[in-house]
């Protein structure tokens, strides 16, 4: 039959491809609308409480952010925004919380120890020890600045 | 007028973003977890090499509510920690700023996962 | 009778007796809706896990066309079954309900026609007079193993395939049915399917608050519409042969792209029956292969065309054809309950109804799990083929 790489080549030209303009609009609004609704929970944050120091603002509007994306996670909507958005929805801190969230209520079933537990972080698993140890590292750079 | 402004421009950043994420998603098949991964190693970059700052001053949420804003929290706080106390401070700063977000997903994610179960889907 | 490399062709005919399926809700309102047995309206099906409502689709198929057959468990000598789950456990946990000897199959989603040809193997060899052949398939069960947590909000790709859930069961016997016999089964489903009913509105009264997902919404349309005469059968469908594929893989590593990887081995399969048995494709009303999907479908018609073999009009997709484009699949279905519901539900009862008279059903498999794309493997594929013939049955049987 045909030679492998010969397939592969057809393959590669002939796979349907991404609608590529249609997703970046759409991941740019919906990431710039999470964006927004952001800098929105900031500012009411900064409103309400006028003495806290702005880092404790940008975590706590951190906080709230990934309740919201773990909420909707939870009843079923951050699927379908996902679907529509890809990058939109991925990039921005709810799409980490929905990188936590889903696993640990997919394998709920499995109980609480070697389901929710133990599963939570097969998708952000990465980004939490690549974060950390990029953390340490830039610390030690840190040391000799 | 004012806050418009500010609000357009979180939007513009962010939505940038978020599209470059999807043109990677587009031209490299990556799956989600990288996408993170590398926007999150992009804002340790943006940190240390001082960009984030003005980035955050012209943009505000628009890179700190995206994956960016995680790296650079985690930057930010190694750094701050080397300097104050030496060592000790190098090992665990990153980690002591970002703890807000990292304890607050996985606490929300334990008790969602208690309440709620997944769904099938039919798109 | 050994013939060619890989092919055979059964000396004495094995006879499909009965079938039933079940699907999901989607799949109800896809290209085949209205054709299935059993329609769930909730594809958790009252369960706790989609693994265990899987499992139950699975019984509840076997069961059908247990009944359908007319025969009891007793007269049955093997059921022949396999699913996509690790270490195929839905049909494992299925098969505690039957005494009866169990051979669990594996060939991805061409384990149909794989117990098809075991199957018939086995009556032809005197082994068994009766078997069962069934596989299933659930898209959320599937989605975890294979893919992301249902809820993660990511894009599939373009190329990617949505798993029919679906379940479906043949029994195949030595001896052809007669029409009084067929009868007796459509009767006996009947009941079936009321006994069933039964059981699910008392499920669901001990749980209340999973009455609204609980009641599975049952179809039997068919043989109702069968008993009125309306484009009644006259045709006895039986198995005349098969060819056994090999594993071929081409290098594809996508595991989003399984039509391009399972093109191939569907490509190598196919020509290796037309040279064993010397047959063309115009000799085939219909030739189908099981989840190629539409791209699939065109790489497969792309490397024939190499070989100079065009199979035409005649040539469809399970999978391709499945999903209405409005649904939103991509590529279209897949899955080892894909091919299986099809051939049950549309193709067999086409044959029993003499609008095609000899058809080539080829089911192709992918051959990873979720491990082997991570340890940098390409993706194998295998396609096993049977040929299927339809034999008017006179008035008088």
């Amino acid at each position: 039959m045909i030679a492998k790489d010969a397939y592969k080549r057809y393959v590669e030209e002939n796979s349907p491809k991404s609608p590529m303009w249609r997703s970046m609009i759409a991941a740019f609004v919906v990431g710039g609308l999470i964006c927004m609704a952001g800098q929105g929970v900031h500012d009411g944050i900064a409103a309400i409480f006028p003495q806290m120091a702005e880092e404790e603002v940008g975590a706590w509007t951190t906080v709230v952010m990934i309740l919201f994306g773990a909420f909707f996670t939870a009843v079923g909507v951050y699927d379908k925004l996902g679907h529509f958005a890809g990058g939109g929805s991925i990039i921005p801190i709810t799409g980490f919380a929905n990188s936590v969230v889903s696993p640990a209520m997919e394998y709920n079933r499995e109980g609480i120890f070697f389901g929710i537990c133990a599963k939570m972080f097969v998708i952000a698993g990465p980004i939490i020890v690549l974060g950390i140890v990029a953390s340490v590292l830039v610390g030690i750079i840190g040391l000799f600045l | 007028m004012e806050i418009f402004l500010v609000y357009l421009k979180v939007f513009a950043v962010g939505g940038a973003l978020c599209a470059l994420g999807q043109l990677l998603i587009n031209k490299t098949k990556m799956s989600s977890a990288r996408i993170l991964v590398s926007f999150m190693l992009l804002g340790v970059l943006l940190e240390i090499t001082g960009a984030f700052d003005y980035i955050r001053e012209f943009a505000n949420a628009g890179v700190t509510v995206p994956i960016t804003g995680f790296g650079s929290t985690l930057a930010k706080g190694a750094l701050e920690g080397a300097k104050e106390d030496g060592l000790f401070g190098a090992v665990t700063g990153g980690l002591k700023a970002a703890s807000a977000g990292l304890a607050s997903v996985i606490f929300f994610g334990f008790v969602f996962a208690l309440i709620f179960r997944s769904r099938s889907k039919k798109i | 009778m050994k013939k060619g490399r890989q092919s055979f062709i059964l000396d004495r005919p094995v006879y499909f007796r009965s079938s039933c399926t079940i699907v999901g809700p989607k799949e109800s309102e896809g290209n085949y809706g209205g054709l299935f047995d059993m329609v769930l309206r909730d594809d958790r099906w009252g369960e706790k896990s989609y693994e265990k409502a899987e499992s139950k689709m699975h019984r509840k198929a076997v069961e059908g066309a247990l009944a359908k057959s007319g025969l009891s468990a007793e007269d049955i000598d093997f059921i022949l079954a396999g699913d996509l789950l690790n270490e195929i456990s839905a049909s494992n946990l299925a098969m505690r309900h039957f005494k009866v000897p169990f051979l669990g199959l594996y060939n991805a989603c061409s384990t149909f026609t794989e117990a098809v040809l075991l199957g018939s193997l086995l009556i032809e060899a005197g082994a068994a007079g009766a078997v069962c052949c069934s596989t299933s398939s659930h898209f959320a069960s599937a989605e975890r193993q294979y893919r992301y947590p249902l809820e993660l909000g990511n894009q599939r790709t373009p190329t990617s395939q949505w798993t029919v859930t679906g379940a479906g069961a043949s029994v195949l016997t030595a001896t052809r049915p007669t029409m009084a016999e067929r009868e007796a089964g459509e009767e006996k489903f009947a009941e079936y399917l009321g006994e069933t009913a039964a059981e699910e509105r008392e499920n669901c009264g001990k749980l209340k608050k999973l009455a609204k997902n609980c009641a599975g919404k049952y179809r039997p349309d068919y043989a109702v519409s069968w008993r009125r005469g309306e484009g009644g059968r006259k045709c006895a469908v039986r198995v005349v042969g098969g060819t056994f594929g090999r594993v071929v893989d081409l290098g594809i590593d996508d595991e989003s792209n399984m039509g391009g990887a399972m093109a191939p081995a569907a490509a190598d399969t196919l020509l290796a029956h037309f040279e064993d048995t010397g047959a063309t494709a115009s000799d085939y009303d219909a030739i189908y292969t099981g989840d190629l999907g539409r791209f699939g479908k065109q790489a497969l018609e792309y490397l024939l065309s190499t070989q100079d073999v065009d199979l035409g009009d005649r040539y469809h997709d399970c999978g391709a054809g499945f999903y209405t484009p409005e649904q939103q699949t991509f590529q279209g279905g897949s899955g080892a309950g894909c091919v299986n519901v099809t051939f049950n539900a549309d193709i067999l009862r086409r044959m029993e109804r003499g609008e095609l008279k000899r058809v080539l059903v080829l089911a192709t498999g992918a051959l990873l799990n979720k491990d082997t794309p991570l340890q940098k493997e390409t993706i194998p594929g295998i396609s096993h083929a049977f040929v299927v013939e339809a034999e008017e049955i006179a008035e008088e049987e």
